[in-house]
């Protein structure tokens, strides 16, 4: 049933060239016919998309970055010398030594530098670390206390403050903390050189300056009023001069058009 | 409390200001035609005699603000219980006992636990006998000393588990433990109060643990087992908080609640991981107190350091009975590090008590915590730890505790050599 419809291409192109066709050619001829456009050239150039040639996929050799190993393997190192230059974290920090933010390994402690693996730290990581004696290797053995250096000096200070004695109260080692002129202590800043009164000192300068206010009385409409009425005018009064400063300063912000200098 | 009637409660409180009232009364009547100072006597008198007649019988269970709140834990000294929400709700609401609740849903799901709890104590009841059964057979016959160890412990773990399910689905179980009146001997509120601890306390302490390099530092490994809350006076101290040292100069308590049966006696021991060693450019340790046979359970908690050897009135000194080593108030230089001060509950082998003579000998600088351990036969059940460094109030308290030439010692930073210049191919050598 269907068949007459499938031929029906076949049997108009075959109507259309009055030529005899070969068989060799018939599948170009049904093609043809098939086709949406039968367009009798077919021509495929393909463009290229990229460039192929100059600075367009980037320049392959480049300057050397001097990256690599500072110092090798036990050389003695002290703090902040750079033991290893790299991109990305091809070795990490292990025992007193620190990561840049470049991913460069630097010193934390004197010492002699080792590069080394701890797989219980982590499987496949490799580290750079600093020991402080030259025979010493790492990793450390697991759960030992932690070999650490106090890095410190006592010096006897000169200026001890004098120590209140018990029964004056608290003691302190600092020298007394100075006062405003109320006579009230000020308070000692965060950073320790910056005074300043403390809040309840501050609530109470007005009592100290013996500032009286006016007793509120419930219910006294009128001077409600004449209260708001102060402060709606004064409301406005900010407003107007706010305003003035704005038109005032328009006129200098006016910008010139692209054809002036 | 819960239990009265609160309209026997209004009743009470009725006649207690009835009473007030008839008392001020028949005062009034004394002071006709005085000046004012009287009434102001006689306030004080009053509020000496009876703090509470004011605002009558609090309910820690049903307080519901804070005025009443705070009046409850102050002149009577106890906590309310629950949320201020739970409480309001309480206080609205006809408290009406689980079991006559007027929900059906509530009432059939009651019904269907109480079949499971049935179920599983004829289970236990079962497990027991083959316990008992298990016990009396023939090592040969059930394959073994060895295996029939396991076979018991592996019954006995069973049973225990059997008996935390019989009740932990019960509403009032979880009532009981939510309002701090679980019986800490019996073994479903350990369970829950264990579980509670390890979801929150735990994993803070471990990681104080990790943090501060206790593990490392002062024990090859640690898992507490026990909650041990450290104060001083009123201050409850974190794990790792920096401690005043004038607050750390008296002796701490401490809370510790173990979560498994039995009394046990324990060793507490504080060590200061921290003591700088200049002539080494190093660090060690040394241990600030040690107190060893302290007698505690699920339910004997409260360990009050500086209660433990409590003085004599007289002149005569008795011999401590649990301090080896008295309270060294931490201490720590100008400039240097700060201190970490661990505190350590040790379980003493087989409750058997320590020769405290013998420990007095210890030494304090250089304190090999693991060592200690090791020749005690102790084992570490809970930690906890706070700092301290140098603050203004440290001079006082190293002149109080005999260390006034320390006072002057201040630690600098040490300057470190730079190294010297060489040329390149030099360095290559």
């Amino acid at each position: 049933m269907l068949l007459p419809r499938i031929l029906a291409p076949i049997r108009a192109a075959t109507k259309a060239s009055p030529s005899f066709v070969p068989s060799s050619r018939v599948l170009d001829t049904l093609r043809n016919v098939n086709s949406a456009n039968s367009s009798p050239t077919l021509s495929f150039i393909r463009n290229a998309t990229s460039l192929s040639q100059g600075r367009a996929n980037g320049a392959k050799d480049g300057p050397g970055k001097r990256l690599g190993a500072k110092k090798t393997g036990g050389e003695y190192v002290i703090p902040g010398n750079i033991i290893f230059r790299q991109r990305g974290t091809t070795w990490f920090p292990g025992e007193n030594c620190g990561m840049g933010r470049d991913h460069c390994i630097f010193a934390k402690q004197p010492g002699y530098v080792r590069y080394y693996r701890d797989p219980r730290k982590h499987p496949t990581r490799q580290y750079i670390g600093i020991t402080f004696t030259k025979d010493e290797t790492l990793p450390y053995p697991p759960n030992a206390p932690r070999r650490r250096r106090l890095g410190l000096v006592p010096v006897i200070r000169e200026s001890v403050p004098e120590l209140q004695t018990a029964e004056a109260g608290a003691e302190t080692g600092l020298p007394a903390a100075p006062t405003n002129a109320a006579g009230s202590t000020l308070l000692v800043g965060k950073k320790g050189y910056a005074f300043r009164e403390a809040n309840w000192d501050i609530g109470r300068a007005a009592e100290r300056a013996g500032v009286k206010v006016r007793e509120f009385v419930p219910g006294d409409r009128f001077r409600a009023w004449r209260k708001s009425k102060a402060r709606k005018e004064a409301n406005a009064e900010k407003k107007r001069l706010r305003g003035a400063t704005k038109a005032g300063k328009k006129p200098q912000k006016k910008r010139r058009g692209p054809g002036g200098r | 409390m819960a239990s009265v009637n609160p309209s026997i409660r209004t009743c009470l409180r009725c006649v207690k200001q009835t009473a007030n009232a008839n008392a001020s009364l028949s005062v009034s009547g004394a002071r006709f035609l005085s000046t004012t100072a009287p009434v102001s006597q006689e306030a004080a008198a009053q509020t000496q005699e009876n703090p509470f007649e004011k605002w009558g019988p609090l309910d820690p269970a049903l307080v519901d603000n804070k005025r009443d709140e705070r009046r409850l834990i102050r002149k009577e000294g106890v906590m309310p219980i629950g949320s201020r929400r739970r409480r309001a709700a309480l206080r609205t609401s006809a408290q009406i006992p689980f079991e006559q609740l007027p929900y059906q849903a509530f009432q059939e799901a009651r019904k269907i636990l109480l079949e499971d709890r049935q179920e599983k104590i004829k289970q236990i009841e079962t497990q027991k006998l083959r316990l008992a059964n298990l016990l009396k057979q023939d090592p040969a016959v059930s394959g073994g000393e060895e295996a029939k160890e396991v076979r018991v412990k592996s019954m006995q773990d069973h049973i225990r588990e059997l008996i935390i399910l019989a009740d932990i689905n019960d509403p009032i179980v979880k009532k009981k433990f939510e309002d701090g009146e679980g019986d800490m001997e019996k073994p479903i509120y350990r369970y829950l109060a264990d579980k509670k601890w390890r979801q929150y306390k735990k994993l803070i302490l471990d990681q104080r643990i990790e943090q501060f390099h206790i593990v490392p530092d002062l024990l090859p490994s640690l898992d507490p087992v026990a909650d041990v809350d450290l104060a001083f006076g009123r201050r409850k101290i974190n794990p790792g908080e920096f401690v005043d040292s004038c607050i750390s100069e008296s002796m701490p308590r401490l809370k510790v609640q173990v979560f498994d049966k039995g009394e046990k006696l324990v060793t507490v021991v504080v060590v200061d991981a921290d003591v700088p060693v200049p002539e080494k450019d190093s660090f060690t340790t040394r241990c600030q107190f040690i107190a060893s046979n302290i007698p505690i359970s699920p339910t004997q908690t409260f360990i009050p350091l500086n209660r433990l050897d409590p003085k004599p009135k007289g002149s005569e000194e008795a011999a401590p009975k649990h301090i080896a080593l008295p309270w060294l108030a931490p201490w720590a230089h100008k400039g240097a590090p700060y201190r970490r001060l661990a505190v350590f509950v040790l379980e003493q082998n087989g409750a058997n008590a320590l020769d405290i003579a013998a420990l007095e000998k210890t030494k304090r600088e250089h304190f090999n915590l693991r060592g200690f351990i090791h020749k005690q036969k102790l084992k570490p059940i809970g930690v906890t730890l706070f700092r301290t460094q140098w603050d203004e109030n440290m001079a006082g308290v190293m002149q109080r505790a005999g260390l006034a030439d320390q006072v002057k010692i201040e630690f600098k930073q040490k300057k470190i050599d730079p190294l010297p210049y060489k040329r390149r191919t030099e360095r290559m050598r």
